[in-house]
Formats: C-alpha cells, sequence, structure tokens
C-alpha cells in the first residue's frame, strides 16, 4: 500500500545503482548508496542496525529472486534508532541465514541480466514506498 | 452463491483454420488466436510477434522460459465473464454455469527479463514433478517490441493479458458444446450455514498472494493485490478467474493463473463441506513488501477469522523467503483468536536438506503439509524438441553455471520445475 | 559372498540375565546371539552377522570410556561392512549404549551402523547423529522391528540411496528429502485440520524448530551497584583444563575464582573448545571472557562488582538438555551468591 510512515525517517541502504539513480532528490527520504558492499553485506549493514534500535521498514528478503542469484540489495531502515524490536531482529538474523544456505551459483552476469535484476530489486523498493517507479526510470532514461 | 462447472475433456488439440471443440479435440487457428491477442492495444505495443506449438503428455518435449498456465473456461450462465476486471467487465462472477476445457492449458513462454523462470517437461523425471506434463498444452510464444528493455513493467503486463485472451478466446469454442461431466459447487450465506450444518466446524481457506512488485504480482478483479487490504471472497469467483498471476519469479512455488482457477484447497474443501467441516467461505491477504503492510494485512486476517466464527482455516503461501515472514504472522494471529489452523508452505532446506527450511517459525504453526524441499538437485534429461529457448536455463532460479552440461541434461534444483512444491498444495509430493 | 555385519546386543538380550547382571563386562562371540537370528533370516543370506558383541547396560553406563575402546577394538579387527546395535525399545541405559556405541564406530571407523528404540528412548537424542529406526516400546516389538531394522541395513550396505524418513522407517534426522504422497497437499491439509479440531492425533510434515524461549527479566535499573557474572559457552578455562571438560559434547561445566584477576592472560588460561580455531581465544582469552572489560567498568563505577567466579562450558555439539541442566544448577549458585545479571558469551 506504501502510504504510510514518515518518508523522512526512511534511511534506503542500496548496492543497486538504480536506486540512486531514479530516486535521489524526488523525496525526503535518504539514500545510502553502497555500490561496494555485497548482498550479504547489505544484510549485515542492516542488522547492525536494527541492533542498534533503527526500525526495519522492509523485509530484507523482499522478492523471490533467491539471493544467491541476485546482487542487488534494497532496503529500508529508520534514519534513527527508536527502540529495538526482538522480533524485527529476528526476521533480519533470518534473512542472513537464509542467504547462507544458497549455493554459490558461478555464472557470470551479464549486462542485460544486472540490469534486470537492478530493475526488480528497484521496483519492489519503489512499490514498498509507494513511488512511482515508472516515473522514476523515465526520468532517468 | 451456486457455481455449476460443465467439464469437456480436451484430449488432443489440432491446428486447423476451422476452429471448434468436437469429439475431445480442439481444432483451433493460431492465425485467430493471434488477432485475437492483438485487439489489445498494450499487446499491440509490446509484442512483436507470437509463435505458437502443441505439447502433448509424453512428447519429448521441453517448455521453458514459462510465465504463465491458464486453463480455458467460458462463462454460459450467469452473470459476468471470464477474469473479470481484466478481460471481462469487472460484475461479480461465481454464479450460474461455466464451461471447463479440462485436459489442456494455455501456456505463455519467452522472455521477459534476462533471468525468466520455469521448465516443463512432458516426458522424464521433470514431468512427474510438474501438473502441467499431464496436459495438453497450447504453448503461447511472445517476442518482445524493440525497447522493451526499458519497459519490462508494459512489456509484462501485455504477455499476461495475451495469455488470458488467448484463453478466452480458446475457452469460447466451448460455449456450445455439452459437457462430459459436471459438478456443481455452492457456499451458503452465514446464517444459512450454520443452520444447515449446526454441528459441523467452520472452516475456511486463508489464501496468501504474492503482493509485491514487478515479476511478483497477482491481480483481484484487476486490482493489485498489494493494494487491497485482507478480504472475503467466494471459492466461486477464483474458479471464473477473479485472481490471475502476474508472477513470474520462483517457478516451483509461485501460483500460476491455472492454479488459481483450479485451486486444490478450494477443491478439497469442498470434496469435505457438509460431511467433516463448513467451508464457509475463502480470506485472500497479500504478501507485501512493507513490514508494517504484512502487520496490517495478517491483523485483518486474524479479525476476519474472529468475526466470522470460525474454527479452522487452512493457510496458504506463495513465493519464497519473506512470505514466510506473512505466513507465520498470519498463523500465530488466527491461532491467537482461537481458530486452528493447518498451513501449507515448501522448503528451502538446501541442497543436502539440512538447512532451516522456512525464513521464520513459530511453535503455534503446529500443523504443517510441505510441498517438498526446492533446492533438492534433479537432473533432467535432454529432451528433442525445446519450446521457447534454453537460453536461461543457466541463469533460472535453481540453476548454476553450467547447469545446461554438453551432453544436454540438465541439473539444477527443483525450483526450475514450474508448479514443483505449489504451495497450494497442488501436488503429492512431500518432504520429511 | 554376503557382507559382514556385527551386532551390538546388552546382556538381556544375550539371555545372561537382566538388571542383576547388567554389570557384565564387555565380551565377542562369534556368531549370532538373541536377536540376531531375526536378522541373518530377514537377510536371507545377502548379509550375514559375524560376531555378537554383548555388554551389561550398567558396565556401559559407568565404564565407557573403556568399554567403547573395547569394543571400537574388535569392530576394527573385525573390518565388517556393517555394525548393528539393539534394538533397544524403551530400555533407556540400553539405548543410550546403542546410540553412543553407533556413533563412536560410525565416527572413529568410517564403518555405517544402524539402531533401533523407542522415540523417547534417552538414546534417541542422537537420531540427527546416527540413523535410528523407530521401534514400540517393549520387546513385544520385535517381530516388527527387526525385519524393518533389516531391510534398511541391506539398503545402505547395498549403498542404495535413502528415502524419506517416514518411508524407509528412521526416526527424522534434521535431514529433508523429498517423496510423493498419496494424497496431494491440500487434501492432505484437510485432513490434518479435521483431525486437529476433533482433538484426534496428527503428524506435522514439518516439525517447526523448537526454541526454548525465555522472557527476559526487566532490566536491571542500577548497574552501578549491581553484582554481575561473566558465563560462557565458548569453553575458557584455567590453563591445562584442570576438569577435563571436553572439546566436544560436554558432559559438565566449570567453576572458577576470578577474585582480583583483573584479567586473562594466555599464560593462566585457554579454551577447551573444538568447534572453532582456538589461536585468537588462547592468545588473548579476554576475547572470549571479557573480564578485563569487566574489570575496567568496575574501576569506572558502571558496575557495581564483577563476581567472583565464572561458570563456563563448551557448547559444541552439547545436547541441550545437558546446557539445560548446567544452567538450572549455577544459576542456583548464582541467585545464593547476590549476582543480578549474567553476561553470557558464545562463540
Amino acid at each position: 500500500m506504501g502510504t504510510i510512515g514518515n518518508p523522512r525517517d526512511y534511511l534506503i541502504l542500496t548496492n543497486n545503482p538504480l536506486v540512486p539513480a531514479c530516486m535521489e532528490g524526488k523525496g525526503l527520504y535518504t539514500i545510502d548508496f553502497r555500490p561496494e558492499l555485497s548482498y550479504r553485506e547489505i544484510l549485515t549493514l542492516v542488522r547492525d542496525k536494527v541492533y542498534l534500535g533503527h526500525t526495519l521498514y522492509t523485509h530484507p528478503l523482499a522478492g523471490s529472486v533467491k539471493p544467491n542469484e541476485t546482487p542487488y540489495k534494497s532496503v529500508i531502515v529508520s534514519m534513527v534508532p527508536h527502540q529495538f524490536d526482538s522480533q524485527q531482529a529476528e526476521i533480519i538474523a533470518n534473512a542472513i541465514a537464509v542467504f547462507d544456505k544458497f549455493k554459490p551459483i558461478g555464472w557470470e552476469l551479464n549486462e542485460r541480466i544486472l540490469r534486470d535484476f537492478q530493475l526488480i530489486d528497484y521496483t519492489l523498493l519503489a512499490g514498498a514506498i509507494g513511488f512511482d517507479a515508472a516515473a522514476g526510470l523515465s526520468k532517468k532514461i | 452463491m451456486k457455481l455449476e462447472l460443465g467439464y469437456i475433456q480436451i484430449n488432443d488439440i489440432q491446428f486447423s483454420k476451422e476452429c471448434k471443440v468436437e469429439a475431445n479435440t480442439l481444432y483451433v487457428d493460431p492465425d485467430a488466436v493471434k488477432a485475437f491477442m492483438y485487439e489489445d492495444d498494450d499487446v499491440k505495443a509490446w509484442v512483436k510477434d507470437f509463435s505458437f506449438d502443441v505439447a502433448k503428455p509424453g512428447e519429448s518435449v521441453r517448455i521453458t522460459p514459462v510465465k504463465d498456465v491458464i486453463e480455458p473456461r467460458v462463462k454460459v450462465e450467469g452473470p459476468g465473464g471470464m477474469f473479470p476486471g481484466v478481460i471481462s467487465k469487472v460484475d461479480t462472477v461465481g454464479s450460474g454455469k461455466t464451461h471447463v476445457l479440462r485436459g489442456m492449458a494455455v501456456v505463455t513462454a519467452g522472455k521477459i527479463v534476462g533471468f525468466q523462470e520455469g521448465i516443463i517437461d512432458m516426458t522424464g523425471p521433470g514431468a512427474d514433478y510438474t501438473p502441467f506434463s499431464k496436459l495438453n498444452n497450447f504453448v503461447v510464444v511472445a517476442e518482445p517490441a524493440e525497447g522493451y528493455q526499458d519497459h519490462k513493467h508494459e512489456y509484462e503486463h501485455a504477455v499476461r493479458i495475451a495469455g488470458l485472451r488467448a484463453a478466452v478466446f480458446i475457452g469460447e469454442l466451448g460455449r456450445n458444446v455439452t459437457p462430459d461431466e459436471s459438478e456443481e459447487f455452492e457456499t451458503l450465506g452465514i446464517k444459512e450455514g450454520i443452520e444447515e450444518y449446526p454441528d459441523l466446524p467452520r472452516v475456511a481457506y486463508v489464501h496468501m498472494l504474492q503482493s509485491q512488485g514487478l515479476l511478483h504480482d497477482t491481480y483481484v478483479y484487476g486490482v493489485d493485490a498489494k493494494r487491497t487490504l485482507t478480504t472475503i471472497i467466494n471459492p466461486t469467483e477464483t474458479m471464473d478467474g477473479a485472481i490471475i498471476s502476474g508472477n513470474c519469479v520462483s517457478a516451483c512455488d509461485k501460483n500460476t493463473t491455472y492454479h488459481h482457477q483450479n485451486n486444490p484447497v478450494v477443491k478439497a474443501m469442498f470434496a469435505a463441506h457438509g460431511k467433516t467441516l463448513n467451508y464457509v467461505c475463502n480470506i485472500i491477504t497479500n504478501e507485501n513488501v512493507y513490514l508494517a503492510d504484512k502487520q496490517r494485512s495478517s491483523d485483518w486476517t486474524a479479525k476476519l477469522c474472529r468475526l466470522l466464527d470460525l474454527d479452522g482455516a487452512i493457510v496458504s503461501q506463495e513465493g519464497f523467503g519473506n512470505p514466510d515472514t506473512d505466513l507465520i504472522m498470519n498463523t500465530k494471529k488466527i491461532e491467537l483468536q482461537g481458530v486452528k489452523t493447518t498451513i501449507i508452505t515448501d522448503e528451502y532446506a538446501g541442497q543436502d536438506g539440512k538447512s532451516q527450511s522456512l525464513a521464520d517459525a513459530d511453535p503455534l504453526a503446529d500443523a504443517v503439509v510441505t510441498g517438498g524441499n526446492a533446492n533438492e538437485v534433479i537432473i533432467l534429461p535432454k529432451l528433442d524438441k525445446v519450446i521457447g529457448t534454453l537460453d536461461y536455463v543457466d541463469v533460472i532460479a535453481g540453476g548454476h553455471a553450467g547447469s545446461l552440461r554438453p551432453d544436454g541434461t540438465i541439473e539444477a534444483e527443483l525450483q526450475v520445475i514450474t508448479g514443483a512444491t505449489n504451495e497450494m498444495g497442488f501436488n503429492r509430493l512431500s518432504a520429511r | 559372498m554376503s557382507y559382514k555385519v556385527v551386532h551390538y546386543i546388552n546382556q538381556f538380550f544375550a539371555n545372561i540375565g537382566g538388571e542383576e547382571m547388567a554389570h557384565v563386562a564387555p565380551e565377542l562371540r562369534d556368531g549370532i546371539v538373541g536377536p540376531g537370528l531375526a536378522f541373518n533370516q530377514a537377510w536371507k543370506g545377502e548379509a550375514e552377522i559375524a560376531k555378537t558383541i554383548v555388554c551389561g547396560d550398567s558396565y556401559f553406563a559407568e565404564h565407557e570410556a573403556d568399554a567403547k575402546s573395547q569394543i571400537l577394538e574388535w569392530v576394527k579387527a573385525e573390518k565388517p561392512d556393517f555394525f548393528l546395535a539393539g534394538p533397544a525399545f524403551n530400555a533407556g541405559r540400553y539405548g543410550y549404549a546403542c546410540a553412543t556405541i553407533c556413533a563412536a564406530v560410525q565416527d572413529e571407523l568410517g564403518i555405517p551402523v544402524l539402531t533401533g528404540m523407542y522415540e523417547e528412548n534417552p538414546g534417541a537424542d542422537l537420531k540427527n547423529k546416527i540413523l535410528i529406526v523407530a521401534t514400540a516400546n517393549s520387546a513385544a516389538g520385535m517381530r516388527k522391528a527387526a525385519p524393518a531394522m533389516a531391510k534398511l541395513a541391506l539398503k545402505i550396505m547395498k549403498g542404495e540411496k535413502l528415502g524419506a524418513s517416514c518411508e524407509e522407517g528412521y526416526m527424522p534426522n534434521g535431514i529433508r528429502k523429498n517423496f510423493f504422497e498419496k494424497k496431494v497437499g491440500a487434501e492432505r491439509a484437510v485432513d490434518m485440520l479435521v483431525a486437529k479440531l476433533n482433538g484426534k492425533p496428527f503428524t506435522t510434515e514439518y516439525p517447526m524448530p523448537s526454541f526454548d524461549r525465555v522472557a527476559p527479566n526487566p532490566a536491571v535499573k542500577d548497574l552501578s551497584h549491581a553484582t554481575i557474572a561473566l558465563c560462557t559457552s565458548g569453553g575458557i578455562v584455567p590453563k591445562g583444563n584442570p576438569d577435563h571438560i571436553e572439546s566436544s559434547s560436554a558432559s559438565h561445566y566449570g567453576e572458577y575464582c576470578i577474585a582480583g584477576v583483573q584479567e586473562l592472560t594466555s599464560e593462566g588460561y585457554e579454551t577447551a573448545h573444538g568447534g572453532y580455531d582456538p589461536v585468537y581465544a588462547n592468545a588473548d582469552p579476554n576475547r572470549v571472557l571479557p573480564v578485563d572489560v569487566m574489570r575496567d567498568f568496575e574501576r569506572e563505577g558502571k558496575i557495581g562488582k564483577l563476581h567472583d567466579y565464572f561458570y563456563t562450558t563448551v557448547g559444541n555439539g552439547t545436547s541441550v538438555a545437558n546446557a539445560k541442566s548446567f544452567a538450572a544448577e549455577y544459576a542456583q549458585k548464582l541467585l545464593q551468591a547476590g549476582v543480578h545479571a549474567v553476561i553470557m558469551t558464545s562463540t
């Protein structure tokens, strides 16, 4: 539904270049773009924030794309710590456990596939917070 | 609400200039189907061309990458038409009479994204895992128009609509055919049901719908499920295509439109209705990305279960990973309302079967039916013919570099097979 | 040529006697003894019991290390294709012996093993480690148990692929295996729900991992006057491991005084844990048991006092039941000593 919450409190942690490309400067949220981080490193970054009391706004395993297929991950947490939530801590800890049980695939992703994975990750994120994904894309293009 | 399904058994599909159903055979002109699909502007805009093929049970044929599977049906009596809010007007369906072309399906295939998934083998070990190997499949392979790369939403929509239109066109051919067999399904009003079956436990089906975004969507009467609140729907409405699939990811445990039309929980609940339970209704609830949405939707599910004074509920899931959280939230909250649950899921227990199967767990979920471990490795033999393309086999969920081996066999996880670990409980596959 | 099997049974099944003879030491006999006959018959010559080892249940329990090494020596010398134990049904010490000796033969000699017992037999705790066939709870179940065990044993000897636990009859061992049920999932779900609604027994196809959740106590209001204890499952012990805490599957815990100890030095302490690379823990044991930081807090007045004793064990493969009983015991000691809070470190 994506119209809830306070966008000023949204901190988007992402390693997906399409997210800043389409969303930077178009809302009240903050984007922390970390191209150097892996999918798993984004998850651990999220975990550390949740442990510090940041609110987990989106599910870290959004989408059915398996974590060993796509290199991209975007998760929204709160800008500042609110209160530690053990259920959210469990969700992010379980997400890392899920990541670890998939075997590395070992294929080389070509540019076209990378773009598709970026697109999926971006649209799932956009959909979660009611950001018009198509509009973001068209401005980018 | 009462619906009669008239089953017209289809044992063969033949291409022919004349379109008709006769003697349990579908005769169909691909050009006519194509013309009907192109009547839609979005299809016109985004699909460059279609090619057609037929795959029959037992043939040495592999269909891949599969997008959707749809059963042709036609509404012959009662309000509304097939796929309301999408192909037909938005009138309430689920009553009157519907003809079903049973034993066949329309399968849409072709690339949408670079890692498009889904394999249907018509013979060999892979065929044991997909229910669609038992059907005569009318396969529609779509080819995207130029520039689709930057318009994946639009293209996915166009292929989705094209598949539904093909099914509507073919379903229409069964309008004036006398069914081989008929079956009636009726859902009573709340009070009527209690009066009719005062001693039977009141049970509903909590049907979770994948609703996360591009390639992960489900539509209810044309509404994107992620923008819905948990609500009630008559089981028979789903038989008339009230719920359709826009889900292209996680081939093994996504619910195709065919699954929605032939929902096995609906079928099993109707079979038990009036005997061991009183089947009250379906509750549809979404699986969103935003955690507060998950909380709201599952709160709402539990609230409806209480409001309906249920004794029990069956909860089914769709997709991988984060829906485990919705599943557990729903189950826990429903149980805490004093309503007993049984849930249907599948597992990702790793190739060795030793990992934790679900991404979430709760002791209240003490009655679980599983569709099997999607990570289990399977070897698929080389088949004589491929409909679609094998380009994607290395890069589909459950595949890996070298999945497609030099001898033409495929080594991959069960995940690659369309419908293999379905979480509505469509199959016999299980795990311990 | 048939497969060669060594069979382990207790004094009772060897007809030596009951409880009064449970003290007998292990003994090696040629050929079959007691229930071995049923196995040999079931195998119809495809496999055969070459030797039978008989051991008293009390003897095994009281001299586990000796019994184990003697039995391993005999099995090693015999070079069998398979090692079979029991079935033990509901006999607790017999079940424990069967499971323990099977695990030892499997781990140390690399020979495939199988035992059988009732699901609630304490020996069944090892079901994730070794294959155990579920049997009835009394020896009257032998007629069913022996053929089921024999069939599964032969399958393993032949190197055939193992099916799911419910197909083959072994206890679920945490390894998920696919198979085809007779009914589709939705029908199974309806059957299960109807059973649940009617208070009838049903078996979940996927038991939820069981977490023993403990509701946290209210926060300590004033840390500056609180006594805090350190406990660990990371195996930190005084150098030389004076109480011989096992490097895995620990059977006890240690209690050590750290009154006046300002930090743990590599000269004074080390880890007994066998499940992680000990280099960093041995170089600076404070990394696992942070005595140094606690002393800083003490000096800074952040906490009132570090408790004079720490409690330690090895969490490597240690059974939940053991871990629970350790903690239940030393929690009482902590309470008596007036400790307000505990920091439990793991690895």
